[in-house]
């Protein structure tokens, strides 16, 4: 009984990091109709931001929202050279090739610059371990979960009761409808991107100090992140959450009760049931994609 | 969209001179292999010339899938890694000589392709991609974990690679093999893209619901080029063995999809020898650059990222309309 609570509280901590990057994938998703497979490389970018402002001096927690902030430079200047002129409205064959070969060219460019090895990020929770009514819970993996159900919540509140949250649900459901009403569509596609994969750089950022900062970091994560952007429906900021505490605890579960090495595989077998019985997803509006 | 409908306007008017057309450029290509397998002196270069084949043959199998289907199949390595797989299991665990493992992978890669085709071929666009690319994670996995593929150090000090009485570790003989599989493999290629099934395939590539409304059944045609393209696949992870004298499950891993992609797009996906093209230029620059690998991968993304952006039909489409500037410039001065 111990053992299956620990594995719920494992299962949901892990859930709500995974939330995180789904969240931001599927906002791109939603307003640009592109699915960015360039997502783990800009994890990876955050972690490595983090690590140096961390070399500069600052504390870890200094530099987390510095580090956001310079992910989100990287983002703009990613939309403004290549997403905006080769992806707007051009099908997904183009937007899935462009941004496969964007995702490489970072990952190599990270190994030039900062090496291929893992790399230590510190962070004032280090390796401590929280007991909570007799269960055992990561300090740094509380505050992953806690600074994650944070800025969620917020994003929700924001897309909920500000202009330009509205603006990016109305380009997400209807660009032209939101084109003729006057929304800057441009611009509220360019804010998606950011957002989203400064999102995905936060947490590289929150993941980094458990798993070191290497180049190709982002590449497991962006993958759970597909499956719980799927599991989810495609484009759904709800379903993203949903999926990612299901693909949370279902990996959790699996881990514990049934095999670690094949653990990776079970996110993927997860997706392709979902897709047959579920084309649209949990809770994705309509099936687009399938004939 | 008028660059694909003015090529399908030629597939038509191709009869009896597109045929002769057809010969001539086979003979060519033999002399092409003739020259090259007689003229290349350093084991290197035969080796590499060799591997360039059978990289090609799996470059023509992506492309069945991106410029025949119009999906980006980023699993594809899957297909490849069976290939590479089944020879050196038959090969190290069974003592069963080299054709049958390429035989054996082979069907494998049509049956696998048959199962996994039915469910995911009724999916489109990053759908299917992503899809695709989670199979070879799948399969990744797999050969990680069980014993008999070897783990994660894979098989290697195959006794002997040798189709027949050819023995693939002469390099002149090895390339004289995969070149002219390649140039088989062209022919039926060729024969395929003019038959009732080729045209089929492009109507469903232009536009899958009109194919559709005329009769086109949507996905059975694409499960068939789906089943086709996956041999080749196999055929070309098992002939690029003599090169690389090992197996790993890096060689299921998506970056090998992404490669061929990249030689398809360098030479373009509406040409049918276009992959071949592009292979050659992908496996031969480098060499005379001296890379770093990073530095490769590097160079080569952001050179995918620029032919999407400026031509992506390939290389050739640059040329093409270089050449329509010209001639505009000449006419003018005139």
């Amino acid at each position: 009984m111990d053992l299956f609570v620990q594995t719920i509280i494992n299962g949901l901590i892990l859930g709500a990091g995974y939330a995180l990057v789904a969240v931001g994938l599927t906002v791109i998703f939603g307003t640009l109709h592109i699915v960015n497979f360039a997502h783990g490389a800009f994890f990876a970018l955050g972690a490595y931001a983090v690590l140096m402002l961390q070399n500069l001096g600052l504390n870890y927690l200094v530099a987390v929202p510095f580090a956001v902030l310079a992910v989100a430079t990287v983002g703009y200047l990613v939309e403004i050279t290549i997403v905006r002129r080769a992806l707007y409205d051009r099908g997904e064959y183009g937007s899935i090739i462009i941004t496969f070969a964007l995702a490489q060219a970072i990952v190599a460019a990270t190994i030039l610059i900062m090496g291929p090895d893992p790399l230590p990020v510190r962070s004032p929770f280090g390796q401590t371990a929280i007991s909570l009514f007799g269960f055992f819970l990561s300090a740094q993996r509380v505050f992953i979960a806690a600074t994650s159900v944070v800025v969620l919540a917020a994003f929700a509140w924001w897309l909920k009761y500000t202009v330009r949250g509205q603006q990016i649900l109305a380009v997400s459901q209807n660009p032209k409808g939101a084109l003729y009403s006057g929304i800057n569509v441009p611009l509220i596609r360019s804010l998606s991107f950011v957002l989203g994969v400064a999102a995905a750089g936060l947490a590289g950022m929150l993941l980094a100090p458990l798993i070191s900062a290497f180049p190709t970091m982002g590449d497991a994560n962006v993958i759970v992140a597909f499956t719980v952007v799927i599991l989810g429906g495609l484009g759904s900021i709800s379903g993203a959450m949903l999926g990612a505490l299901v693909i949370g605890l279902s990996n959790a579960f699996f881990e514990t009760y049934v095999s670690v090495s094949w653990t990776s595989a079970l996110g993927w077998v997860l997706v392709i049931l979902v897709l047959l019985f579920w084309p649209q997803g949990l809770m994705g509006r309509t099936q687009i994609n399938r004939h | 969209m008028t660059s694909t409908s003015s090529q399908a306007l030629k597939l038509q008017g191709t009869g009896r001179a597109g045929s002769l057309g057809k010969g001539v450029l086979i003979v060519l290509a033999a002399g092409l292999i003739l020259f090259v397998g007689l003229g290349l002196q350093s084991t290197f270069w035969l080796n590499l010339a060799a591997y360039t084949c059978g990289f090609a043959l799996f470059a023509l199998s992506v492309n069945i899938m991106l410029g025949g289907v119009g999906e980006v199949p980023l699993g594809q390595s899957m297909f490849f890694g069976i290939g590479a797989y089944a020879p050196a299991v038959m090969i190290n665990n069974f003592g069963l000589p080299f054709e049958f493992g390429v035989l054996v992978g082979m069907v494998i890669a049509a049956a696998a392709a048959t199962l996994i085709g039915g469910v995911t071929l009724r999916l489109t666009g990053a759908y299917f991609a992503i899809v695709s690319w989670g199979m070879s994670g799948v399969a990744m996995v797999t050969v990680h974990n069980i014993e008999f593929t070897g783990g994660a150090l894979g098989l290697f000090g195959f006794s002997r690679l040798a189709v027949g009485p050819f023995d693939l570790s002469h390099p002149r003989t090895y390339f004289f093999v995969t070149s002219i599989i390649l140039l088989l493999v062209l022919i039926l290629l060729a024969h395929i893209r003019s038959s009732r099934f080729g045209h089929a395939l492009e109507s469903i590539r232009q536009s899958r619901h009109l194919a559709q409304s005329l009769g086109v059944n949507v996905f059975r045609e694409r499960l068939k080029a789906f089943v086709l393209s996956a041999p080749i696949a196999a055929l070309a992870g098992s002939l690029c063995l003599p090169f690389t004298q090992i197996v790993t499950p890096e060689s299921m891993s998506v970056l090998r999809s992404v490669d061929a992609l990249l030689a398809v797009l360098i030479g373009g996906t509406g040409l049918l020898y276009g992959p071949v093209i592009g292979s050659i230029i992908f496996t031969v620059v480098p060499q005379f650059l001296n890379f770093d690998a990073n530095v490769k991968v590097l160079v080569f993304s952001l050179l995918i990222i620029l032919i999407m952006m400026v031509a992506p039909g390939g290389l050739h489409q640059l040329i093409k309309a270089a050449g329509a500037a010209l001639r505009c410039m000449s006419e003018s001065r005139r």
